[in-house]
Order: structure tokens, then sequence, then C-alpha cells
């Protein structure tokens, strides 16, 4: 029975460790800009299919390719903003969540359109593999998901503390206003918050590649979790989406375990209604309700 | 000015959504069958009504292409009573679709027959317009239980029920698997895991009735959700229940989900029988390799590994696919519509007219015994005082295995190809 919590505690750790990697991108949006992007998860189904095609075509394992899928990504990010989100941001919400939802529908088709509905995967030496210790056992590709996860969450706080642009675009977060009385150029520093955020889901999508199946609705299945985590955390907080995945991860495993396979979704809804109903600001909230 | 860009922008975004989801929506009508009706006199016009394009347009359209070799053959032979039969295509890409298109056949197409669907969910939207329009409803191969649970007088449905996956499932771990495996049914462990939807609760909840009543013991009934992106809780349950025989009705991610978790978390298992389709897909072999497929059973309706005498006839119909699409037949699906396309032709022709409620009257006294059509069912369909109007009582089903990276028929017996045996336990479990 030891063993098995402990499994479960390792289980429940390891696919945290992947919400938390998908929702830092959403997360950082959201903080920045005060968009939330439903077309979050296509964008992971992109970075899917870049790193699925540049293994198919080149060979190039998928975390290598996280050197070429995260910059794309943020180019795309770039691109995305400049046509659609950048002449949002004054918008009222609705017409925000019209123009994202629409995005996403768009490039679930156009996926759909372009490679079909086929499953596919890429297969590595390391996909199926396992570190054993003591009958409790690792997944490699998640255990390194994990780690990539704690690395792009330090590194990102690290970047908004220590450079002038990620200074400029916590100043941004606070107070837009103020911000731009202060001189900074915030329609600039918007284009970098977006395009960060999206190369953030392009390292989570290269990362997932190896274990999980690549279709054109599969960010659909990543991204509820995503937005819970977002909101649990507190909305724009970094330890807060980090720390808020391992939450999910965690109750996911042992109601999973413990109740039901079938109710875990809604075991974790559940907390997350009770966490917000304590704490509305969820649990990093900077205090705005 | 950016408030108006935004507008604009949203109205595009909107404009492409449409599109998106409307451009599979486009039907077409049977080109070869209006040919063929200009060069003869009178015809019989049938609906046909499948998913033509979008997600589920690839075995949608191997359903039709085998109702359209029946149609060609019967054609060929001068046609029911003299007349030529035509189809008029109609593109059901969701339930909505389904609907108005069914309803197209109807008013402006005037048709008094439809056949479809292949998929269940646009089966239950379609018939129901065609029985307010008193319309016969000719389903080939949609297998949800309700559709025929409603008391429509117009549905004939020819394909087996969902549930008899379950059930024959069940009832080959108890009559072949537990002797094999040298254990008493009593004490041989069954685990059931199925997908939460309409169609993994239907056939699992008839898997473990029937184990039940054949004694057998159920370890594990545990439903998950499709979307669910980590089944390690589901792997770690079963890990727990130590079973015999893995009984699964699931989609292709989920199946290939759970393949990779167990693999990883180091959970086996002796048998493993799919309860529904996703295990014989050619994607889960492509995905997972031959060597670890081998020896994976799954229940299905019909397939291409059966012996000729169980579905008579097969060897030919596969010749004329192949001449007419140029490519072998990878599926069952084709001449599973083939032969129940041939017993509604046998129909209209006792009918001898295409009022539904004559083909109805001759529908219902058709008697063809199990293994008397090419897809190995015979035809009788349940009365207007029973629970199930106008289900084919008389379906059988065929359970496969991967073998070598092809399928092989196991069971039932006469089904089996000479020299086919069975594989059990799994060689990948012996390790």
């Amino acid at each position: 029975m030891l063993l098995n919590l402990g499994q479960l505690v390792i289980n429940g750790l390891l696919i945290g460790g992947f919400y938390a990697l998908i929702s830092i991108g959403l997360t950082m949006i959201f903080g920045v800009t005060n968009l939330v992007n439903f077309a979050h998860g296509e964008f992971l189904m992109i970075s899917m299919y870049a790193t699925f095609w540049l293994h198919k075509l080149f060979g190039l394992d998928p975390y290598l390719a996280i050197l070429v899928v995260a910059p794309l990504l943020f180019l795309a990010g770039v691109i995305i903003h400049k046509l659609i989100i950048e002449r949002l941001l004054t918008a009222p919400h609705h017409m925000q969540v019209f123009a994202t939802v629409g995005l996403s529908i768009v490039l679930v088709n156009l996926a759909l359109f372009l490679w079909q509905a086929d499953y596919r995967s890429v297969s590595t030496p390391y996909s199926d593999a396992s570190w054993v210790a003591g009958g409790l056992r690792i997944s490699v590709p998640k255990a390194f998901g994990f780690f990539v996860a704690l690395a792009m969450a330090g590194g990102l706080l690290a970047f908004l503390k220590l450079t002038p642009m990620g200074r400029a675009i916590r100043a941004t977060a606070q107070d837009q206003h103020a911000a731009k009385l202060m001189g900074i150029d915030i329609k600039r520093v918007y284009l970098w918050a977006f395009g960060i955020g999206t190369a953030c889901v392009g390292v989570a999508g290269a990362i997932l590649t190896p274990f999980y199946y690549v279709f054109p609705t599969v960010g659909q299945f990543f991204v509820t979790a995503a937005f819970v985590v977002v909101v649990l955390g507190g909305m724009g907080s970094m330890v807060g989406a980090f720390l808020g995945g391992l939450i999910i991860g965690l109750v996911e495993s042992f109601s999973g375990f413990f109740i039901a396979p079938v109710w875990k979704e809604m075991v974790y809804f559940g907390v997350f209604v009770l966490i917000l109903l304590l704490k509305p600001s969820g649990l990093f909230g900077l205090g705005q309700e | 000015m950016k408030k108006r860009l935004a507008r604009v922008l949203v109205l595009v975004l909107v404009a492409a959504m449409i599109l998106a989801a409307g451009c599979g929506g486009k039907s077409s009508q049977g080109g070869e069958g209006q040919k063929d009706a200009k060069a003869g006199g009178e015809v019989i016009k049938i609906g046909a009504l499948f998913p033509f394009s979008g997600n589920l347009a690839v075995l949608g359209e191997e359903s039709f292409r085998g109702a359209e070799i029946a149609r060609q053959v019967i054609n060929g032979k001068g046609g029911i009573n003299g007349k030529k039969i035509e189809f008029v295509k109609a593109d059901a890409v969701d339930a909505k679709a389904a609907v108005a298109e069914a309803e197209r056949l109807i008013t402006k197409e005037g048709v008094k027959i439809i056949i479809g669907t292949y998929s269940s969910t646009l089966s239950y939207a379609a018939t129901e317009v065609a029985e307010r329009n008193g319309i016969i409803y000719w389903e080939l191969g949609a297998v949800a239980d309700d559709i025929t649970s409603r008391g429509y007088k117009y549905l004939f449905r020819v394909a087996p029920r969902a549930r008899e996956y379950g059930s024959i499932g069940a009832t080959y771990a108890a009559t072949v698997v537990a002797p094999a495996l040298k254990k008493d049914p009593k004490d041989l462990k069954v685990a059931i895991v199925y997908e939460d939807g309409l169609y993994g609760t239907t056939v699992s909840k008839f898997a473990k009735s029937k184990a039940e009543e054949l004694g057998l013991k159920v370890v594990a009934y545990e439903a998950y959700s499709t979307k669910s992106v980590d089944l390690s809780p589901l792997v770690m349950k079963l890990k727990e229940a130590k079973p015999d025989v893995l009984l699964a009705t699931q989609y292709l991610t989920d199946l290939l989900l759970l393949w990779k978790q167990s693999k990883q978390l180091d959970f086996k298992v002796p048998v493993i029988i799919g309860t529904g389709g996703a295990h014989s897909n050619k994607e889960f072999i492509d995905a997972v390799g031959a060597n670890e497929a081998e020896g994976v059973m799954n229940v299905g309706f019909s397939s291409l590994g059966v012996n000729s005498s169980f579905g008579p006839g097969l060897e030919d119909f596969l010749k004329l696919y192949k001449d007419k699409y140029g490519r072998e037949a990878t599926s069952a699906y084709p001449h599973v519509n083939y032969a129940g396309t041939q017993i509604l032709f046998k129909v209209i022709e006792q009918a001898g007219s295409v009022d539904p409620e004559k083909i109805r009257q001759a529908a219902l006294k058709v008697d063809l015994p199990v293994g008397s059509t090419m897809a190995g069912w015979g035809a009788k369909f349940a009365g207007p005082d029973t629970k199930e109007v106008g289900q084919n009582l008389n379906t059988s089903m065929i359970i496969d295995q991967w073998q070598g990276g092809k399928q092989v028929v196991v069971w039932p017996d006469n089904a089996i190809k000479p020299g086919v045996k069975p594989i059990i336990p799994l060689p990948s479990w012996k390790q």
C-alpha cells in the first residue's frame, strides 16, 4: 500500500508538471494583457505538429526540437498578436472571446485540412522508458517534462525580475496606464508577453510529443486543465501556475485511484470550486477579486 | 477606429468559422446512379445517407462502397422486377446535417427508402426524420442499442446491437480463455474498462452482466473520460486487481494512452479482448507495432479474415471491390454494407413496390438463417409488438486476433480458417 501511495504521488507530480508547463504560457499572457487566450490549446497542437514534422523529416530529437519550435512559436505568437490580438486589447471581453475562440476553430480545421484526423506519434528510445527504484517507477519523458517546467518557471521569473524588458512587463501587468506614463512602450510589452507565452507553449508541445499523440484536436484535451490551473494559481502568477499544476495532478492521481478514474475530473473541478470559494483570487492571486 | 477594426476582424473570424464548419457540408448526388437512370426506363430511387466528409468520412465512404457494389451487381442482373436502382447520395457530416439531408431526400428527391449510416449518432438523428415522414430507413451499420428501442415502425436495422460486443467478449472469456489458461471460469478474474460515453457504457454494462451470469469474477469495472490525458490511476487500479482477462471498450486515443501507460507502469494481463473495434484498427497496430499487438483480440461484426464458408461470396466481393476502386478493401465495412443492402433488395423484390407499408410487411416476413449472407448474418426482424421493433435478431459476430501483424478470426469455430489457432496468453505476458 505504501508503495502504491508513493507511486500515486509520483504519477500525480509528473502529470502535474505537464499541466504546469502548459499553464505557464497562458498565465503569462493573461497576467500582462488581461486577455484569455482560448486558442492556447491550438498553439500547443501546432507546436506538437512542428515537433512531429521536425522529427519525421529531419530526424530531429523532440527535445532538441525545442530550440527550433520555441522560437517558431514565438514568431507565430508575434504574428498572431500583430494581426488579431493587438486590435482587440481595448475591445470588450466578449469580443476577445469571440476572436480567440474563432482563431481556435480556424486552427483546428486548418490542421484537419492539412494533416487529417490521423493520430501520429513520435517514437524515441526514451518514449516508454522508466527509472525503477525500490518498486517505484518514474517515466523518463515525464520526469524530463517536470524539470523543464521547473526550469522554465524559474527562468521566466528571473527574466521578469532581472531584465529591463522583464521589469517593463511586470510594470505593465501591474498598471498599464502608470507604465505608459513612465515611458514604457506598452504595445511592445504586449507583443513580447504574447510571444513569450506562445514560446512557452512551444516548449510544452515539444516535451509532450515523445509520449503523447498528435492530432488536430489534441489541444482541447489539455487546455481545460490548463485553465483550471491558471485560475487556481491566481491568474497571472507564475509560481501559482506551477504549484496549481502540481495540485491538480495530485488530486487527479489520488481521486482516480481511491474513488474511480471516471470521477477524477469531477473531483479536481470540485477542489477548484472550493478553493475559489475560500480564496477567490486563487492561491497566489494578487488580491484583485 | 480600433473598435471598427476589431469588429471587422470578429466578422471575418466568424465567417471563417462558418466556412470551416460548412465546407464539408456540401452534398453530392450519385452521379453514376443518374447515368443509369437515363439509360433505363423506370427506376427505384434510394437515398444513401453516410458521412462522406468530415471526421467520419473514411469509414463512411467504405460503408457506402459496399452498398454501391450491391447496386451495380443487381442492376447488372436487370434490376429489381425490371427496374434499375438509383442511389441519391446525401452527406451527413454531423447530426444536424443528417437531419437536413434526410429531409432533403424525402421532400425534394422524393425517395421512399433511405439506407445508411455507419455512425450511431447520425443514424439516431436521421431515422427520426424518416419515421416522422413514414419513410423506410434501412440501417446497415450503426450499432447503438437505442436506435431500435424507440418503437419506430419503418426503421429496420440489419446490423447487430452494441450490447452483443460485450456479451460475446464475456462468453469467449468463459468458454475459451478460461480453459486455455487452465482455470475454472469461477476463478477467472475479469477486468472491464470503458470510455464513459454512450458507446462504452452500453457495451460494458452487458459485458458485466454476462460475465456475472457466467460466474466469472469481475475484479474491476472502471470507466474513464476519453478526454483524460492521464490514465495512470486506472492502470494502478488494474495492477491491484490483477485480472486474467481485460475487456475494454475504447476509442483509439484512449486505447493508445492506456497501452503506453500500462507499459510504463508495468501492468500486464494474460488476455486482452477489445469489445468494440479500436483494437482491430489499423492505426492501433501502426502505433504499437506488430510485436506488441500480437495476440490482442477484438470482438467485431465481421472481418476480412473469415472463412469463406462463414460469409459466402466474400472472395468474389473482394475482387469486385478491387476492380471498382483500384485497391484492396481494408476493413469489414464494405462487405457488411453489401450484405445488408442485398437483404433490402430482396425485400423490395418481394414487396413488389416501394410503398413503405408494403416494404415493411415484406421485411417482417423475411427469415434468413444466421450464416446465409456474406456478413455471416441472417435476417429476421423483431415484430411491432416487441421492445426492439425492426432489429435484426439473426445477427452474428466474430472475434479476431492480431497474429504476425495480420487479423485472423478465432471465433466462432465455423468462421475460423483452417490451421488458425488462438494465441492465449499474450506472448508479451509470458516474458
